[in-house]
């Protein structure tokens, strides 16, 4: 079964088209990254999935359930980590993620909470008001107090704005292992584009509303990138290649569409390979990926 | 917290006992031959009641609104009705509480006063009527705070209609004295049947019919949860 399901999903505010007939599909079990732009819809799209605004057209399902204002069922499935952070007024860590539970029917959640609390880093912090753990600690609670109920799908709205490297890690070490372990499925926007590299199965690239490309991390990057090839030579070469970029003192740098070899390259160059000091070849990231589709540059090559 | 939902409500009503009560009381003889002190307590206690149910979802709700957490209910699975009987359980809990502390301390008054307490005369009724009173200013609440959209909103409901109903529906006086078109009016107001109902169950004797009171009590409930879930259903979640 599918995690979630989105299918020819709208949303129209006034004049501006924020979400224009997506759809997409997340399996059991995936982690996958939406990135795109700020105000691309990445949020009204997670607002929408779960239950927050209504949609103008489509469906979306959570494990076979509709989502609407009457499935109550549908939202047992998921938790979701808003993009803002919440203050909640009068409360201690411990008593929300009680009244949390308690949302959810879960009237005895003493074991969940500690595992969170623990792996969260927040046993010592347990008695304290929100208005005074620190921005990250209270990042890490709306992570706690999204995963109470056990859900099977997790929604993070650029869950690590304002968490530091080492937060940041440890964050996503803890969703991992529960990625394995609970066979949880994740949905992630971000603007840490490597981390969506690291994390994320597959990736959907959305602008303007409109998703423009989904596909397997890995493949999307090849698709998309460009490889990078230096090379340092002995002496100075009069070299005529479509490919050549740019020429700093002996260093030569191309760049390659992934599927060409380093070898088609050598050949196309038709010089004395005995001159060849060194060859530096970097892969493309994701993040250039990104940058090429969302400026609308390489696009459907 | 329990200062500012209880004793805070208390000192209210001590201030009213004291000033119309005590010292204004003596010069108001009231026609169906009990002080005006006995008259004041079941008001006061059903005034109480009232406020303080309303305050209790209201500010419940606008708080979440404040901090940004009241779009977590539209994410967990509750339903509306879930979400407006837990608000009015809250409500009522909160209204009972400051109702009773106040009954208990209008015979304080009264104990100094005559060296006597007020008996209550029909235990069961002065209780239906408090209950009823706070379950439905407990789902006034909840609409109001869900449908306003900003702190102005929720006070101008607050002071232009309800502390106006409230003060001419009859808690410190009689509109047996009142010329004939006001106490016409007087009788638009439903609020004139939940405070008449408990001085009924209070003194055994009141301006209006009791079970006609407590008829309109309950369909003013009925009608105030349907637009409590109506509110609740269409209403704004965003932050204040």
């Amino acid at each position: 079964m599918e995690a979630l399901e989105v299918k020819n999903v709208s949303k129209t505010y006034g004049d501006n088209k924020a979400v224009d007939d997506v759809s997409f599909s997340i399996r059991e079990g995936e982690m996958f990254s939406l990135l795109g732009p700020n105000g691309s819809g990445k949020t009204t799209l997670i607002s929408m999935i779960t239950n927050l605004i209504p949609m103008d057209a489509g469906e979306i399902k959570v494990f076979g359930e509709t989502v609407d204002e009457k499935n109550l069922e549908a939202r047992r499935n998921f938790g979701l980590v808003p993009q803002e952070i919440i203050n909640h007024g009068f409360f201690t860590v411990n008593e929300i993620l009680g009244f949390v539970s308690g949302y959810y029917g879960l009237y005895d959640n003493r074991e969940r909470i500690d595992f969170l609390l623990e792996n969260l880093g927040l046993t010592e912090h347990r008695h304290k008001l929100v208005s005074q753990l620190s921005g990250g600690m209270k990042r890490r609670l709306l992570i706690a107090k999204a995963l109470v109920h056990r859900p099977k799908l997790i929604l993070l709205d650029e869950p690590t704005a304002g968490v530091d490297i080492e937060l940041r890690n440890s964050m996503w070490e803890f969703i991992r292992r529960l990625n394995k372990e609970e066979k949880l499925a994740v949905l992630l926007t971000t603007h840490y584009l490597e981390e969506a590299e690291e994390l994320c199965d597959r990736v959907a690239i959305i602008r303007k509303g409109k998703l423009l490309k989904t596909g397997a991390t890995k493949e999307l990057v090849s698709e998309l990138t460009l490889k990078q090839v230096i090379l340092k030579l002995c002496k100075e070469v009069d070299l005529k290649s479509d490919f050549l970029t740019a020429k700093k003192d002996l260093e030569y740098t191309f760049q390659l569409p992934n599927h060409m070899h380093v070898g088609e390259l050598l050949n196309s160059l038709q010089m004395d390979n005995s001159c060849i000091e060194d060859i530096i070849i970097r892969e493309g990231k994701l993040e250039d990926a990104f940058l090429n589709v969302v400026s609308g540059e390489n696009y459907g090559s | 917290m329990i200062r500012q939902t209880v004793l805070t409500p208390l000192v209210n009503s001590a201030l009213y006992l004291m000033i119309f009560g005590i010292s204004l009381g003596e010069k108001i003889s009231m026609a169906e031959g009990f002080s005006y002190l006995a008259f004041l307590i079941p008001g006061l206690v059903m005034m109480g009641s009232l406020n303080n149910a309303y305050q209790n979802t209201s500010s419940s709700v606008t708080n979440s609104k404040f901090h940004g957490e009241l779009q977590d209910l539209k994410v967990v699975p509750l339903s509306h009705a879930s979400i407006v009987w837990a608000l009015t359980l809250g409500g009522l809990t909160r209204g009972a509480i400051v109702g009773l502390m106040n009954l208990i301390m209008g015979e304080v008054f009264h104990y100094y006063k005559f060296g006597s307490l007020i008996s209550i005369e029909h235990p069961i009724l002065f209780l239906v009527f408090l209950i009823v009173g706070s379950l439905c200013f407990a789902n006034i609440g909840i609409a109001v705070a869900f449908w306003a959209k900003t702190f102005e909103q929720l006070s101008a409901i607050g002071n232009f209609i309800l502390v106006p109903l409230m003060y001419l529906g009859g808690v410190f006086y009689s509109i047996e004295g009142l010329s004939s078109i006001w106490k016409m009016v007087s009788k638009l107001n439903p609020l004139f049947y939940l405070i008449n109902g408990v001085r009924f169950g209070m003194l055994g004797k009141s301006d209006v019919e009791v079970y006609f009171a407590l008829g309109v009590s309950v369909v003013s409930l009925f009608l105030l949860v349907r637009l409590s879930i109506y509110c609740v259903k269409n209403g704004e979640y965003g932050r204040f």
